[in-house]
């Protein structure tokens, strides 16, 4: 059918895609208008559609504050992933004593719901410092579990012997990592630039718990916020969520076939 | 320099460069639109029933914050029932007519595309008795 037939599939596929994407576009529907997401029957197209629920979003909380916060957190976590579980990956190629025992433990911790460990990290977090600041927001996803095994799964794709002549010609480890193994694993690159942007953007009950000034509220917050000053205008309630949206969209959108690569070279390895 | 440059031109044609180029250059636009307009003035006309233009009505300006609005201004028509606000900080204000003897118009909302934006009312005020 498959061979006989790609029309059918791609029409499948289309059609799968349009309910997938349905959601997506009724928010952004009601966002450019201000229709009642409860009136039957539901129109599919906007009617008079206007930006003004955006300006209102805009201006009436300290949207680009938030937004700021957002992206400095953010480019902390993804830098994080990308420089420390590049690190964490090689040395997890590498061989040593209780190797096992190390990857054992990460997957174990990996077990533990976030939520789970948020007392400890606050404590930790107001030990060294670092409660209310960009530094402390970033902290509990600067470096993911799951990022470093896609790494690890990407360095240990690359050639022993590649690595191996690098060190005879005189690299040291940091450069093997550097101009050796970071190279030759963009998909890995770009599923920790995503994955990490993802989650930091989309974060909520961490940034909840240790800021202390509206100030250094990120977007989710802000979120919650102006739900609560807004909560009967569902039109400028969904343009918020389209600009929290956007940028990771975006972000995936730019990095899509790196990422789907990344995610998908262990499974198919071997 | 010719190697350095032929690096140069894969990196300036990827996505990761051309992508955030264009939104600095949409932001960097916008802003500009953004600093030649926003003058602060609103601009309108206030009729009668029949559309005759009405002077000496009164003009209030209220100014919209999260649930409430607030009275920030008043103008007086002028003899072609025209009227003028300067120094508008909003993104979103009402504006009410009123004159003695003739009526008072409905309130009627104005939603700018940024603070301070200048506008004019698309319609005139009409006083109803």
């Amino acid at each position: 059918m498959q061979r006989g037939f790609p029309w059918a599939r791609h029409a499948v596929l289309v059609v799968v895609s349009a309910l997938m994407l349905l959601p997506f576009y009724w928010v952004l529907k009601t966002a450019i208008t201000d229709e009642n997401i409860y009136a039957y029957p539901p129109r599919l197209l906007p009617q008079d559609p206007h930006p003004y629920n955006f300006v209102d979003v805009w201006y009436l909380i300290p949207f680009p504050r938030y937004l700021l916060n957002s992206i400095i957190v953010s480019v902390l976590a993804v830098v994080g992933n990308v420089v420390l579980n590049a690190m964490a990956a090689y040395a997890l190629t590498q061989n040593f004593r209780a190797k096992k025992l190390v990857i054992l433990l990460l997957l174990s911790c990996m077990l533990i719901p976030f939520q789970a460990t948020i007392i400890p990290a606050y404590l930790i977090t107001a030990r060294i410092g670092l409660l209310n600041t960009y530094l402390g927001l970033a902290l509990p996803l600067i470096s993911t579990i799951v990022c470093i095994f896609i790494y690890k799964s990407a360095f240990e794709a690359v050639p022993r012997s590649l690595v191996e002549a690098a060190r005879m010609d005189g690299l040291s480890e940091w450069r093997i990592i550097a101009h050796v193994l970071l190279p030759l694993s963009r998909p890995a690159i770009a599923t920790n630039v995503i994955l990490a942007f993802i989650w930091s953007w989309n974060s909520f009950m961490w940034p909840l718990i240790i800021t202390r000034d509206a100030d250094m509220q990120t977007l989710p917050l802000g979120l919650a916020r102006f739900l609560s000053y807004m909560e009967d205008t569902t039109g400028a309630l969904y343009a918020f969520v389209c600009l929290v949206l956007a940028p990771g969209i975006l972000v995936f959108l730019m990095a899509q076939s790196a990422f789907i690569r990344g995610l998908t070279h262990g499974a198919t390895k071997g | 320099m010719s190697a350095s440059r032929r690096s140069l031109h894969p990196w300036l044609l990827s996505r990761w460069v051309i992508v955030p180029a264009v939104l600095l250059m949409l932001v960097f636009g916008w802003n500009v639109n953004v600093a030649m307009n926003a003058t602060g003035e609103v601009r309108g006309q206030v009729v009668d029933a029949t559309g005759q233009p009405v002077p000496n009505a009164t003009v209030q300006l209220f100014e919209r914050s999260f649930v409430v609005n607030t009275e920030k201004q008043r103008a007086t028509t002028g003899p072609d029932g025209r009227f003028r606000f300067e120094g508008n900080a909003s993104h979103a204000v009402q504006l009410q007519a009123e004159a003695p003897g003739i009526g008072k118009s409905e309130r009627r909302t104005l939603r700018l595309l940024f603070r301070a934006q200048d506008a004019d009312l698309p319609e005139p005020l009409v006083l109803n008795p």
